[in-house]
C-alpha cells in the first residue's frame, strides 16, 4: 500500500526562500557590533564618576523655559529613547519645543559596587538637577524617569520636591507586591544579600537570563523567524538590529543599588508603604505634591501596570494624570504608537505646566 | 538517612581527616627549618590545607547545585511535555497548506508561551531558581576563597582586601563631596562640568 503525503508546494517554496534569506543576511545587514546607536547629536555637559549628563542639540524653537531631565533606567542603556529617527522619544520632545537633558548612568565597574540609592538619588541625580537648573536659569525642572529610572525619580521627587516642577513616571517600578511579572516572582526568591556579598555588581548575564524567560517563544524563536523573513525590508531589519544591539548592551548593576532595590521594592515592599530609608531619610511618597503624569502600558510584561499604578494614588498632588496605553514596555517609548499617541500627550502636558 | 546526607557525612569526615593530619604534621615538623623559607612556597605550603578544605566544600555544594539544576530541567521538561500534549489536542494533524501552517505555528507559540509563563510565574519555579542561584553562589564563594589563598601566598591583595579598599574609597568620596558642599567650594561634589 502506498501512502501519499500532499504538501502545498508553497510551503516548500517558503522554506527555501527562508533558507535563501538566511544565507543572504550577512550581505544585507550590518552586524550589531558595526552599528553606532548614537542618533541625535548631544553635548556631554557634566560628568561624575561613570555618570554623564547629556544635553541634546535641538533646532526647534523652544516653547518652554523649564528643561526636561530624563533619568533612564539602570538596566540597558539610554539609546532606546533615541533608537531611530522616526521612533525617537528625545527627538519628538525636542520637536515639540522642549529642552532635553538625559542622565546616562554609564557602565559601573567593580569599583562602583558600593553605589546605592543614596548615591544615585542624592548625589548623581541631585547634581544633575542642580546643573540643569543653573544652566537654564530656572528653579525647578521637569523630571522624567523610565522603568527603574522612574523609581529613582519618584524617590528623588519625594526627597527634594522643591526642585521638581513636574514629574513624569513612565512604567516606574513602585509596588513589588502587586507586580505579577516573572521578574517580580524571581526577585522575591533571590538571596540578594548572598548574591551581592559574593559577586558584587550584578552581571549583565543575570539580567539577560531574566529577559530570556519573559516571552521565550515569541522573543527567542518567532522574532528571529520574522527577521529572516523580512530580510529585504531595509527599515525593518535596521530597526531590528538596533533594538537587538540595545538589548545586548546592558551594563552591570551596582551591587548595593541592586540589594536595596530588591529588598525595598520587591521583598519588603517598603517604598510604597512609605518606609524606605535613603541616607537616614524616610521616603514618603505623600511628599510628592507637584503635577505628576504616570504612564503605564497594559501589555507591559517587564513591569506590570499593577506595579506602576499605585504611585498615582500615593502622591499628594492635586494635578495628576494616569494614562494606560495599549502597548508594551518598549512599545510605549520606541514605536510608531508612542510617536502618534504617547508623546503628543506628554509634550502638551509638560508644556502646559512649564515656565514659558 | 538519605543518600545526600551520607554523602555530606563522608565529605565532612574526609575534610576532618585531611585537616587533622596536615595540622598535626605541621605541628610535629621541626620549627627551625621554617626560618629557611620565607618566600611564597612556605606560605603556599601552609595554605594548601585550606585550599584542599575548600575543594572538599566545592564538592559538597556541587551536589546541591546539581540537584537544583536537575529540578530546574525537570520543570522545563515537564512543562514542555504538557504544552506539547495540549498542542496535540488542539491541532491533531499538521496542516499541509501555508495558511493553516502559519496559524498552527501561532497556536504552538501561544500554547507554549502560556505554559512556560505559568511555570516561570509559579512559586515552585522561583523557589528552586533561588536555591539554584544560591548554590551557584556558594561555589563562587569557594572559588573566591581559593583565589585569595593563592593571592595571599604571592603577597598580593585579596578580593576581600580590594573590596574593603573600594568601600573606603567610596565613603571617602562621599565625605569629600559633603565637605565641599558645606564649605561652598563646589556645588557638585566630585563632579565636573564637561
Amino acid at each position: 500500500m502506498e501512502s501519499e503525503l500532499r504538501i502545498d508546494p508553497r510551503i516548500i517554496e517558503e522554506f527555501l526562500q527562508l533558507n535563501k534569506n538566511i544565507l543572504e543576511a550577512p550581505k544585507l545587514v550590518a552586524a550589531p557590533d558595526e552599528i553606532n546607536l548614537e542618533m541625535s547629536p548631544y553635548d556631554v555637559v557634566y560628568t561624575e564618576g561613570k555618570m554623564r549628563l547629556l544635553h541634546f542639540n535641538s533646532n526647534s524653537k523652544r516653547q518652554a523655559r523649564t528643561p526636561l531631565l530624563i533619568a533612564y533606567a539602570v538596566i540597558n542603556r539610554y539609546h532606546i529613547l533615541d533608537i531611530h529617527p522616526q521612533k525617537s522619544w528625545v527627538r519628538n520632545l525636542m520637536d515639540q519645543g522642549l529642552d532635553v537633558y538625559m542622565i546616562d548612568w554609564g557602565t559601573p565597574s567593580e569599583m562602583d559596587r558600593y553605589l546605592g540609592f543614596d548615591d544615585y538619588v542624592n548625589t548623581y541625580m541631585e547634581n544633575c538637577v542642580n546643573f540643569v537648573s543653573n544652566e537654564s536659569s530656572v528653579e525647578k525642572v521637569t523630571l522624567q524617569g523610565y522603568c527603574t529610572g522612574g523609581t529613582l525619580a519618584a524617590v528623588y521627587a519625594s526627597l527634594h520636591p522643591e526642585k521638581i516642577r513636574n514629574l513624569v513616571l513612565t512604567a516606574p517600578v513602585i509596588d513589588g507586591s502587586k507586580d505579577h511579572s516573572v521578574v517580580a516572582n524571581l526577585a522575591k526568591h533571590i538571596d540578594v544579600d548572598k548574591m551581592v556579598d559574593v559577586i558584587g555588581n550584578v552581571p549583565p548575564e543575570f539580567m539577560y537570563y531574566v529577559f530570556s524567560i519573559l516571552k521565550p517563544f515569541e522573543q527567542g524563536f518567532e522574532k528571529y523567524v520574522q527577521f529572516f523573513k523580512n530580510i529585504h525590508n531595509k527599515d525593518y531589519v535596521e530597526n531590528f538590529i538596533r533594538v537587538e544591539k540595545w538589548l545586548s548592551e546592558t551594563p552591570p548593576i551596582p551591587g548595593e543599588l541592586f540589594r536595596e532595590w530588591i529588598k525595598n521594592v520587591y521583598q519588603e515592599n517598603l517604598l510604597i508603604r512609605n518606609k524606605m530609608v535613603v541616607s537616614g531619610r524616610t521616603v514618603n511618597l505623600r511628599d510628592i505634591s507637584m503635577p505628576v503624569f504616570t504612564q503605564v502600558a497594559v501589555g507591559d510584561h517587564l513591569v506590570s501596570p499593577e506595579c506602576s499604578m499605585p504611585i498615582h494614588y500615593s502622591v499628594s498632588s492635586e494635578d495628576k494624570m494616569l494614562r494606560i496605553y495599549a502597548t508594551g514596555h518598549v512599545g510605549m517609548i520606541a514605536s510608531s504608537f508612542s510617536q502618534k499617541k504617547v508623546l503628543p500627550e506628554l509634550g502638551e502636558w509638560i508644556k502646559n505646566r512649564s515656565e514659558k | 538517612m538519605d543518600s545526600s546526607g551520607d554523602y555530606k557525612k563522608s565529605l565532612d569526615y574526609y575534610k576532618h581527616v585531611s585537616l587533622f593530619w596536615t595540622d598535626l604534621l605541621s605541628l610535629m615538623s621541626s620549627r627551625p627549618q621554617m626560618l629557611t623559607s620565607t618566600g611564597p612556597f612556605r606560605k603556599l605550603g601552609v595554605n594548601a590545607k585550606l585550599a584542599s578544605a575548600e575543594m572538599i566544600g566545592v564538592n559538597q555544594h556541587l551536589v546541591e547545585f546539581n540537584n537544583h539544576l536537575l529540578e530546574y530541567y525537570k520543570q522545563l521538561m515537564d512543562t514542555w511535555n504538557e504544552a506539547q500534549k495540549q498542542f496535540g489536542k488542539k491541532v491533531p494533524e499538521i496542516p499541509t497548506d501555508t495558511e493553516h501552517l502559519d496559524s498552527t505555528k501561532r497556536i504552538w507559540i501561544d500554547i507554549f508561551e502560556n505554559y512556560f509563563t505559568r511555570l516561570f510565574d509559579s512559586p515552585d519555579f522561583a523557589e528552586n531558581f533561588g536555591k539554584l542561584v544560591s548554590s551557584e553562589l556558594e561555589l563562587a564563594k569557594h572559588w573566591n576563597n581559593i583565589s585569595s589563598i593563592v593571592l595571599e601566598s604571592a603577597n598580593l591583595p585579596t578580593k576581600k582586601e580590594i573590596d574593603e579598599l573600594y568601600k573606603e574609597l567610596h565613603l571617602l568620596r562621599k565625605r569629600v563631596a559633603k565637605l565641599e558642599k558645606i564649605s561652598g567650594m563646589s556645588g557638585n561634589g566630585n563632579g565636573k562640568r564637561a
